[in-house]
């Protein structure tokens, strides 16, 4: 993504690759979820995580032993209870070790936490957790790209629970009357709040015409169909653009774990041993499944 | 040309935040002003530099969500605006998108007080409780409108957030001769000497402690006014200074509630530090929304205009006898 002189992948990922980096990432989601005992947003974490995978393994021009390279790509959780998912994303793409993260979680002075925080955990690019805050953020990041005449991208990760705040929709105003082609969001539409299912209590829908009447391109993906994500990455419009673009990745919260699909009990919670075998077995067969 | 103002003379701080500002956009490369359209204060920076201004219409809560974004990629974002609007509205963005990750982004803005006649929507008078009480944030509160653009000029340098509250800021008393005295922030201005008790004071009611001050000369009293025109790190080495050399009796007057803002501060600082005092009264806006009226006779209205600093300053002389 983007035009800049940042080392070039010799070999991106394929799709399959993709897959299994996905799958690794479920993987010791699960794990932390197992051992830490305290409550890990698991839901929403196993929905972003393919997306995350495609982000940091793909999509994302980023340099893991040159943190804050001038030409990098910026990413911003704007959902940051899937923090957890963000940090074992960037481990495995080689920011952090997943030992430090698994080993520390949630503990006192660990980098570590429920929402991640910059001053604690210099890698990631902003503090975030508060919902509908992310957006604009990387709207002022992506301003300041246009004000260098930088050619990064600013990719902000959102929750569709959390576009019910408004400050969204500010934000999504201002990236249209300040032509930020810039600017991708990622909406992980899994249809969940924290209590009910999304249409049952607030309306989002028609939600992609939503997005399209505030000026924004749309692109509607399944949202753990690798292929289509990678295909969503390449096709976006160049960083001169004058409309940011927003991809909608239609997902489950809960994904590959069975009894955690379509689950309101498993917003955020945590795995004892005997729930952490059956979690992983559930994520294997899924995997199973899909790979017939 | 540098313009000149000079002492008494009415002079608008809003003028001085826009000359300033286009002032230090050519200092600083990175200086970037941002508005919940309010922009008529800033057209000197933005006819100058407007690839670097943005007014984001009426939507406080992203102006400093986008300032956040600025500072984040090594900007100094200044957000300008009305503070009722910025100090509540957008109250968790300052605290947790600007203050959280200690950002340089500066919160200027007008209509701190009973000020405008705009009605309790349009009065910032629980806002210097709600900045002082965010980690990071340094508060001032500034009634010279030639110290406006000192402050702003010294925030440049600072790491993290700052807020500036200013009154209406289209006509201002110019109360110290320029160069009259040193201006730096979280160091309180002896703005009149005096021996018998301190007026502490701030903002828009500078000129009128000072004008109690000149009233109580009248009848023989000495008494100090301090323009505690940072909340926050408050001046603790003045206060302790002028608890010894005024009596211990204090009078603390703001345009603000008169819980939760400088009279609270420098409770607390009376507290923490064991200082004794004899005398202590604090004027301020009573727990009421104060209404429609033009600010003076607001103040008069609800307890704390000229008659009862004065009357309040006699009080706690004659009480600390």
């Amino acid at each position: 993504m983007g035009e800049t002189t940042l080392p070039e992948r010799e070999n991106p990922r394929t799709v399959a690759e993709l897959e299994d980096l996905a799958f690794e990432l479920r993987s010791k989601l699960l794990h932390l979820c197992g051992t830490y005992e305290g409550a890990v947003h698991i839901g929403g974490d196993l929905s972003a995580a393919d997306i995350l995978t495609a982000l940091f393994e793909y999509g994302l021009h980023v340099d893991p032993t040159d943190l804050r390279n001038p030409e990098r790509d910026r990413f911003v959780l704007s959902k940051g209870h899937a923090a957890v998912c963000m940090y074992i994303a960037m481990s495995i793409r080689g920011f952090f070790s997943y030992e430090g993260i698994v080993d520390t979680y949630g503990q006192l002075d660990s980098a570590y936490g429920m929402h991640p925080c910059k001053v604690q955990l210099p890698g990631v690019e902003c503090s975030t957790g508060s919902l509908g805050h992310g957006l604009p953020i990387a709207v002022g990041m992506a301003l300041s790209a246009r004000g260098r005449g930088e050619s990064h991208r600013v990719v902000c990760l959102l929750g569709d629970g959390e576009t019910g705040e408004g400050s969204v929709w500010e934000a999504a105003m201002a990236a249209r009357s300040n032509e930020l082609g810039n600017l991708v969001a990622f909406v992980d539409r899994n249809r969940q709040l924290m209590t009910s299912f999304a249409e049952e209590r607030v309306v989002f829908e028609p939600y992609p015409d939503k997005w399209a009447a505030f000026g924004w391109n749309v692109v509607r993906v399944d949202g753990h169909d690798m292929g289509q994500l990678v295909e969503a990455i390449d096709a976006l419009p160049g960083t001169d653009s004058d409309r940011p673009t927003v991809v909608i990745c239609e997902t489950v919260k809960g994904k590959g774990v069975d009894f955690m699909e379509h689950n309101l009990a498993w917003h955020a919670g945590s795995l004892g041993a005997a729930d952490l075998e059956r979690a992983m077995a559930a994520l294997e067969a899924s995997r199973q499944k899909e790979s017939v | 040309m540098p313009v000149t103002f000079t002492f008494g003379e009415m002079l608008s701080a809003r003028s001085v935040i826009g000359t300033t500002l286009a002032e230090l956009g050519d200092e600083h490369e990175n200086l970037w002003v941002l508005t919940p359209d309010i922009g008529a204060t800033l057209v000197e920076f933005r006819d100058k530099f407007p690839e670097r201004f943005l007014d984001v219409g009426l939507a406080e809560q992203v102006c400093v969500g986008i300032a956040a974004g600025l500072a984040y990629d090594g900007n100094i974002p200044v957000v300008s605006g009305m503070l009722p609007f910025l100090s509540m509205r957008a109250l968790e963005q300052v605290r947790s998108d600007v203050c959280y990750p200690n950002l340089p982004v500066k919160i200027i803005g007008t209509h701190g007080g009973l000020v405008g006649n705009g009605g309790s929507t349009h009065y910032a008078v629980e806002d210097l409780a709600l900045m002082c009480a965010l980690t990071n944030m340094t508060v001032t509160s500034v009634g010279d409108p030639l110290m406006v653009g000192e402050v702003i000029r010294q925030s440049m340098s600072m790491e993290g957030p700052i807020y500036i509250r200013l009154a209406v800021g289209k006509k201002d008393k110019v109360l110290y001769e320029p160069g009259q005295h040193e201006v730096r922030i979280g160091k309180g201005i002896v703005a009149r000497e005096g021996t018998d008790a301190t007026i502490f004071t701030h903002g828009t009611v500078v000129a009128q402690a000072l004008d109690a001050a000149d009233e109580l000369a009248k009848d023989g009293r000495s008494v100090r006014v301090v323009d505690m025109f940072t909340l926050k790190p408050i001046d603790e080495e003045l206060i302790a200074q002028c608890a010894a050399e005024t009596g211990g009796r204090f009078v603390v007057l703001e345009d603000h509630l008169a819980y939760g803002g400088l009279a609270s501060r420098i409770a607390d600082v009376v507290a923490d530090r064991g200082i004794h005092l004899s005398a202590f009264e604090r004027l301020g806006i009573p727990q009421v929304y104060a209404g429609f009226g033009e600010d003076e006779e607001l103040r008069d209205k609800h307890g704390y205009g000229l008659a009862a600093t004065v009357a309040a300053a006699r009080s706690v002389i004659a009480g600390g006898q």
